[in-house]
């Protein structure tokens, strides 16, 4: 693998399961030493296609490289320089700590003389230290992930796949799990992990959304925000929400209403109605609405909007 | 170019032992199951249910009476009155057998002329009803003879030569025709399919649904490495299940082993591999234990079934006489008998040993390329 | 017990059922497949005996003698030897059961004496086949000995002895012509029941547990005993659709006699198969994982059922304890009923006895299972 070669690259990679297509000719390019988040909803293809860049499953059309080795072609060669973190928890919970440790050191063949050293390394980063003969099953959820992660860097992969590595985690255990992904980027690791918590994507490099099999957007976080809303967002209470969403439809000036949380998020276009008008506008309809606020643009914000986009572009003649 | 098995292998055993049952359940049943059915399974006709109705009442018929209860094999559970008595036995199950002496049997039997015997069998056990026939031929020809030696003392004339063909039996390898010598052989090698079967095809779809076989998968282990690291354990654990079952076939049950052990220990490895190989094939077609479990189910039974086990191959239609040829018990069902009673060797067995390695070696293949491409 | 919480219990399992066509096919096709093959496979009718033989003589007569056997039907020649070793040989190598040894001064001695002896030399390791081997031996025997009598009396004008001779007028009731099918295939019918209603419902409710749906199931209302009836009802139907096809083959395809009443047979089909998915159901309430519920079924219904119930290995010949566990062995009234209702044509106040033993046992595995679920619930 040469300097400039990017770590992934994807080209037209297609997964077809009998009628449905998981993932839909989908092009991709990591470099190396990038932290790239997958983002979608569920059911979006990002595992698939996790499982394909792993050479778990065969692409149903085009080509993927992993750290250079064409993952149908040379799976073996593929797996010798990646780490993988399935969205299922997937230790062996009858098995101790350090048992586990030294099964998947085992199979990576881990240098003995390294071995002691990088054991270590992953029990502290798990924070696991003194607890090495605990049954794995009795573990809690964030110190679960911890140590899967601790597993599948134990051979010091180049490249890391972590699919939804922090489902099901408590919010303090996700941060100290995403610190520890920045740890190992800043030594040159490139890592692609999925997930569909929006606020995680803030934490990646660059961020590729995808929605059903398609990659609908890429670029970094500041990118995203910037590029891809078309026109200005505003935040407004108002009551009954579902009413206001309907009323917002088709009206002109209006690019994009949804709920969000417990208020209503419009993205006011050029032209027609202003965000002084909103209040007023909803009165009319018999909607209560409080002032609308202009706020800077969450990338949830954005997503709703591409996919909301690509769905009414779908529906239209 | 096993340089993983071994780090498989210690996975497999600190598992096993951290499963505080795993030991008990491995034993414990096949001790329990080796000493129910070694005595349950038997073709043995004896104390059979017998109704008697006399309407001679002559020394003759007493006599004839007297045969059939000198011997153990029948019972006489019920002396009936009447024709109608005979027939509520038999009906009812009371009796399986009635033996109906008419008047005047004695006296036809005194005059020199054939005498009638009226013998009524309940055929439903249609097995039992046939040996139980053929012991009641035996006892009347005895009687028959003893009353024409003793007419013929009483007479003091010569007696009449028997004329004909004297057919002189000799049941080889098993002399006392004891059953148990047959099935206890067939019920260890029975036990051990249904054990390792269901051990090896669960072993893998349990790790398929606990997520960790997927883990396994992204890693550079070989599918051989981990498949031999997977089934190891149970070659063992099978192996150990035989001795310890045949074991108690020859100390418990006293059936002869005049046979070499170590071409029993051949028999027993080649028969486990095909039982592994056989639990291996089975997971790849399941994704879930479930699936495994009516896999399992379903094709035990019928191997066991149709093994000889029980049911002379040679009694099946031409069909399935030739899904017999891919069982791997059959062939270690003729091993184990051979080894047990007949003592043979090497020389002798040495097709079934074959056919056994064969079948582990098409179904171990056929796992391992099915193996990589299960996840899609 | 509220009718409509409990049809749509019943109407959901039925939904969850016809969704999953893989489970469907095994529960509907996997009975007859069972059926066909063990149908045909337990068979103990063994004709055409492998035959050695070794004709020390080959003379005419000693031929005839041969002839004997074979045209009985009852043996084929599989091979002719030609030393004593090779006995060794054919019996060792399985190449034959049964090996006919005729001496070489067998037609002189016939002619002397009148008698002459001829050697039967068998593989007694399956002693069954034995057994009915040399029963058709001495049958073939006997026939040729009333053949050489006459020729003997025509010649030598002495008549044997009849004195003391005993004609031997047997007659079979239920099965005549002693056909093992007509004694195997309604066993048949019974174990196979046994293990597809076990199989089916032994996975229900460990199933719910482990997809998390049955903490949802229970805080609902529903009450225990509507989820034992709602989940048992689909497969109870499932169950009397394979009972179906099962008696209906028995009947129509392997032609076993059908004397009874088909109200006593669907009467304690249906008893029998309550039995057997309350058990399965039990096993799936008591045990949470689908690993231990498949391995206890399996141990529970299986070998039992096949060995126990008297459905090939009969009863009354076992040792007293083992008699004594035949007892719990619930196919084993089941498969006495079949029998009788097939073959004797046994009305219900005839089987009163096992009717008596499949009632308690319905009633006792109904009562455990209600009352093993509602702890489950805690």
């Amino acid at each position: 693998m040469s300097a400039g070669a990017p770590a992934v690259l994807a080209q037209g990679l297609t997964k077809r399961f009998k009628a449905f297509t998981a993932v839909d000719h989908l092009d991709l390019r990591i470099k190396k030493g990038e932290i790239i988040g997958f983002i979608g909803p569920n059911g979006a293809g990002k595992s698939t296609t996790i499982r394909m860049l792993c050479g778990l499953l065969h692409p149903s059309e085009g080509r993927a490289w992993v750290a250079g080795f064409d993952v149908d072609r040379q799976p073996e060669a593929v797996r010798e320089h990646i780490g993988y973190m399935s969205q299922k928890f997937s230790l062996y919970g009858d098995l101790t700590v350090r048992e586990n440790l030294l099964f998947f050191g085992g199979i990576y063949r881990v240098p003995r003389r390294d071995f002691n050293e990088r054991m270590r390394f992953a029990v502290s980063m798990a924070g696991l230290e003194g607890r090495e003969n605990a049954l794995v099953r009795t573990l809690a959820g964030g110190w679960k992930q911890r140590l899967a992660l601790g597993c599948a860097i134990l051979h010091r992969p180049p490249i890391l796949f972590l699919d939804e590595p922090t489902s099901g985690v408590e919010p303090e255990a996700r941060r100290r799990f995403w610190d520890l992904i920045h740890e190992l980027a800043a030594e040159q690791v490139t890592i692609l992990v999925s997930t569909h918590y929006m606020d995680e994507a803030e934490y990646c490099n660059r961020i590729a959304l995808i929605d059903r099999g398609k990659l609908i957007a890429s670029g970094t976080p500041g990118e995203l925000r910037a590029r891809r809303l078309r026109g200005e967002l505003f935040e407004i209470s108002c009551t009954p929400l579902g009413a206001a969403v309907k009323v917002l439809t088709g009206t002109p000036g209006v690019v994009e209403a949804a709920i969000f949380g417990d208020k209503l998020h419009v993205v006011l276009g050029e032209g027609g109605i202003s965000a002084t008008d909103l209040p007023g506008y909803f009165g009319e309809h018999g909607i209560q609405a409080g002032p609308a606020h202009r706020v800077t643009p969450s990338l949830e914000d954005i997503f709703v909007q591409l996919v909301s986009g690509r769905r009414e572009r779908r529906t239209l003649p | 170019m096993f340089e993983r098995l071994p780090v498989m292998l210690i996975k497999e055993f600190v598992q096993l032992r951290r499963d505080r049952w795993a030991m008990f359940r491995l034993i414990v049943p096949m001790i329990i199951q080796m000493f129910v059915f070694g005595y349950a399974a038997t073709f043995t006709v004896s104390h059979v249910s017998t109704a008697i109705l006399d309407l001679d009442q002559s020394q003759a018929s007493r006599s004839l009476i007297s045969h059939f209860v000198a011997t153990s094999r029948f019972d006489v559970v019920d002396v009936a009155r009447n024709q109608s008595g005979i027939t509520r036995d038999i009906d009812r199950g009371t009796a399986v057998i009635a033996i109906v002496i008419h008047a005047g049997f004695g006296q036809r039997l005194e005059n020199g002329q054939g005498a009638p015997l009226q013998v009524i069998v309940d055929g439903t056990n249609s097995n039992t009803a046939l040996i139980a026939l053929g012991y009641i031929n035996q006892i009347v020809s005895q009687f028959s003879a003893d009353q024409s030696s003793r007419a013929s003392s009483f007479r003091a004339s010569a007696a009449a030569p028997e004329i004909g063909i004297s057919l002189q039996t000799y049941p080889w390898f098993n002399e006392g025709l004891d059953d148990r010598w047959f099935f206890i052989p067939g019920v260890i090698g029975t036990l051990t399919l249904i054990q390792v079967v269901s051990l090896t095809a669960f072993a893998i779809v349990r790790e398929r649904e606990a997520g960790t076989l997927e883990q396994i998968m992204v890693s550079p282990i070989r599918p051989v490495e981990f498949i031999l690291g997977k089934t190891v354990p149970f070659f063992l654990i099978g192996l150990g299940d035989i001795a310890l079952v045949t074991s108690i076939g020859i100390l418990w049950f006293r059936i002869p082993f005049i046979g070499s052990p170590w071409v029993m220990l051949l028999g027993a490895a080649l028969y486990l591999l095909a039982a592994l190989s056989m639990g291996l094939l089975l997971s790849t077609f399941s994704q879930t234990q479930q699936q495994a479990f009516a896999l399992n189910f379903f094709f035990v039974n019928p191997f066991y079934i149709l093994s000889g086990f029980a049911f002379p191959i040679a009694a099946m239609p031409k069909l399935l006489q030739w899904f017999t040829f891919v069982n791997p018990l059959r062939y270690f069902l003729v091993v184990i008998r051979a080894v047990f009673l007949k003592g043979v060797g090497i020389k002798v067995l040495w097709p079934d040993l074959a056919a056994m390695a064969l079948l582990a070696l098409a179904m171990l293949t056929v796992s391992i390329l099915r193996f990589r491409k299960s996840m899609d | 017990m509220n009718v409509r919480r409990l049809f749509a219990m019943a109407y959901k399992e039925t939904l969850q059922i016809w969704r999953d066509p893989r489970s469907l096919a095994i529960a509907l096709l996997m009975p007859l497949m069972q059926l066909v093959l063990l149908g045909y496979g337990v068979s103990l009718d063994i004709r055409h005996v492998p035959l050695c033989v070794y004709d020390q003589e080959n003379s005419q007569q000693s031929r005839a003698v041969v002839k004997s056997f074979v045209s009985s039907d009852w043996f084929s020649i599989s091979r002719t030897i030609h030393n004593q070793t090779g006995i060794d040989y054919a019996l060792n190598r399985d190449q034959c059961i049964a090996a006919l040894v005729i001496p070489a001064d067998f037609s002189r001695r016939l002619a002397a004496t009148g008698t002459a002896p001829v050697q039967a030399v068998f593989d007694a390791t399956d002693v069954n086949t034995t057994n009915i081997a040399l029963g058709y031996a001495q049958g073939v025997v006997a026939q040729t000995n009333a053949q050489i009598a006459d020729g003997w009396a025509a010649t030598h004008g002495i008549l044997p002895s009849l004195v003391g001779q005993v004609d031997l007028d047997p007659s079979t009731w239920f099965n005549e012509t002693l056909d093992s099918k007509n004694f195997i295939i309604p066993g048949v019918v019974a174990v196979i029941l046994a293990l597809v209603g076990a199989e089916l419902t032994s996975l229900t409710i460990s199933r719910e547990w482990e997809r998390g749906t049955m903490e949802q199931l229970i805080s609902t209302p529903v009450t225990a005993t509507e989820v034992m009836l709602g989940k048992l009802i689909p497969y109870f139907a499932i169950g009397f659709i394979d009972a179906g096809f099962c008696l209906v083959s028995a009947v129509y395809w392997f032609g076993v006699p059908f004397r009874g009443n088909i109200g006593t047979l669907l009467i304690t089909t249906g008893l029998f198969i309550v039995v057997v998915m309350g058990i399965g159901y039990l096993i799936s309430v008591r045990i949470r994982s689908q690993l231990g519920a498949s391995q206890i079924a399996l141990v529970l219904t299986m070998l039992p059922t096949t060995l126990l119930s008297g459905y090939t290995f009969p009863i009354d010949q076992m040792p007293a304890p083992i008699r004594a566990i035949t007892f719990v062995v619930y196919s084993r009234y089941y498969v006495t009923i079949l029998r009788s209702v097939f073959l004797k044509g046994s009305g219900l106040s005839d089987l009163w006895a096992p009717l008596l033993g499949l009632s308690i046992y319905a009633l006792i595995i109904i009562w455990l299972a209600a009352r093993a679920f509602h702890k489950a619930l805690d």
